[in-house]
């Protein structure tokens, strides 16, 4: 099962996750990590270390492009045997995440990472106002 | 040559840079003067890309750094210039920057660093760097991000704290 990371500034990920949790009840396999109080190196190290503790594919979401969840994760992919070609997607919302638990058993790695940014694009809507 | 910001940031580029202090500030270049990501062309390239096209980038080692700000004089850029560490900052001024205040910030927590302020933990080389700074009549001030709040660092403060490490 593929599973995935969750790596956004303060306590956005772990927030996402558990109304992820709410919605869809108890979800193995979606982690949560925060660069609150980290520096480069270590937020780096702890992405290598989430990556290390799984044999399945991975995907890492991230909230801004280019914050430091996103840098780190870049560098923390290079020189990582097994883990070079890791998806790593920017912009994380809500819809992804309830995205990917769904169709992370039926979907193969490439689709499900192309379904899911097209979902979280999808979900950015206006529905009132003018 | 402007130097809007001299900042001190373990994080290099990243949100409280591009948007916080860009947002306010408008350069037009950000130097990142830092030799290892300076010799790692993906590294370069990460951190190239984190910045907003309308702001120019140079990522760049401590000597090209100074070389290029002195070449800038002559361009009148806003410039945001960022190093990893106090040492870093230290060097570019021995070599030839000219910087009236640097900015602290932030300094995460590692091994053999202490805290003295929420965002800035520090060892004996990061002290003694600020020290080499302050004696070249440069003002410190330790901040994360526009309108927060803003602390001046004092060379008793830097005294006190080398004797709690």
């Amino acid at each position: 099962m593929i599973r995935a990371l969750v790596l956004t500034h303060g306590s956005l990920g772990s927030e996402l996750v558990k109304v992820v949790e709410m919605i869809l009840g108890p979800v193995e396999g979606l982690d949560h990590g925060s660069n609150l109080g980290k520096s480069a190196a270590d937020l780096g190290l702890e992405v290598k270390e989430w990556l290390a503790a799984g044999e399945e594919p991975a995907i890492i979401l991230v909230d801004d492009y280019a914050g430091s969840c996103a840098t780190c994760t870049q560098l923390a992919l290079v020189d990582n045997p097994g883990h070079e070609d890791t998806a790593v997607i920017c912009g994380v919302n809500l819809a992804m995440l309830l995205g990917f638990v769904t169709w992370r058993e039926s979907s193969d790695y490439e689709e499900l990472v192309r379904r899911i940014i097209q979902k979280g694009r999808e979900a950015i809507t206006q529905v009132g106002g003018s | 040559m402007t130097v809007v910001l001299a900042r001190v940031d373990d994080r290099l580029i990243h949100g409280q840079v591009t948007v916080g202090w860009s947002q306010q500030l408008h350069p037009d270049r950000i130097v990142l003067a830092n030799n290892e990501v300076a010799a790692d062309p993906w590294q370069s390239r990460v951190y190239a890309a984190s910045v907003p096209p309308d702001i120019q980038v140079s990522v760049l080692s401590v000597a090209e750094a100074v070389a290029q700000l002195a070449r800038d004089e002559a361009h009148q850029q806003r410039i945001i210039l960022l190093t990893a560490s106090p040492g870093e900052m230290a060097e570019l001024v021995r070599l030839g920057a000219a910087l009236a205040e640097v900015n602290i910030g932030g300094l995460h927590f590692s091994v053999g660093r202490k805290e003295m302020l929420p965002f800035v933990y520090v060892n004996k080389q990061d002290l003694a760097a600020m020290r080499r700074l302050l004696d070249q009549g440069i003002e410190l001030f330790a901040q994360q991000v526009p309108g927060g709040k803003s602390f001046h660092l004092e060379l008793d403060q830097l005294v006190d704290m080398e004797r709690r490490l």
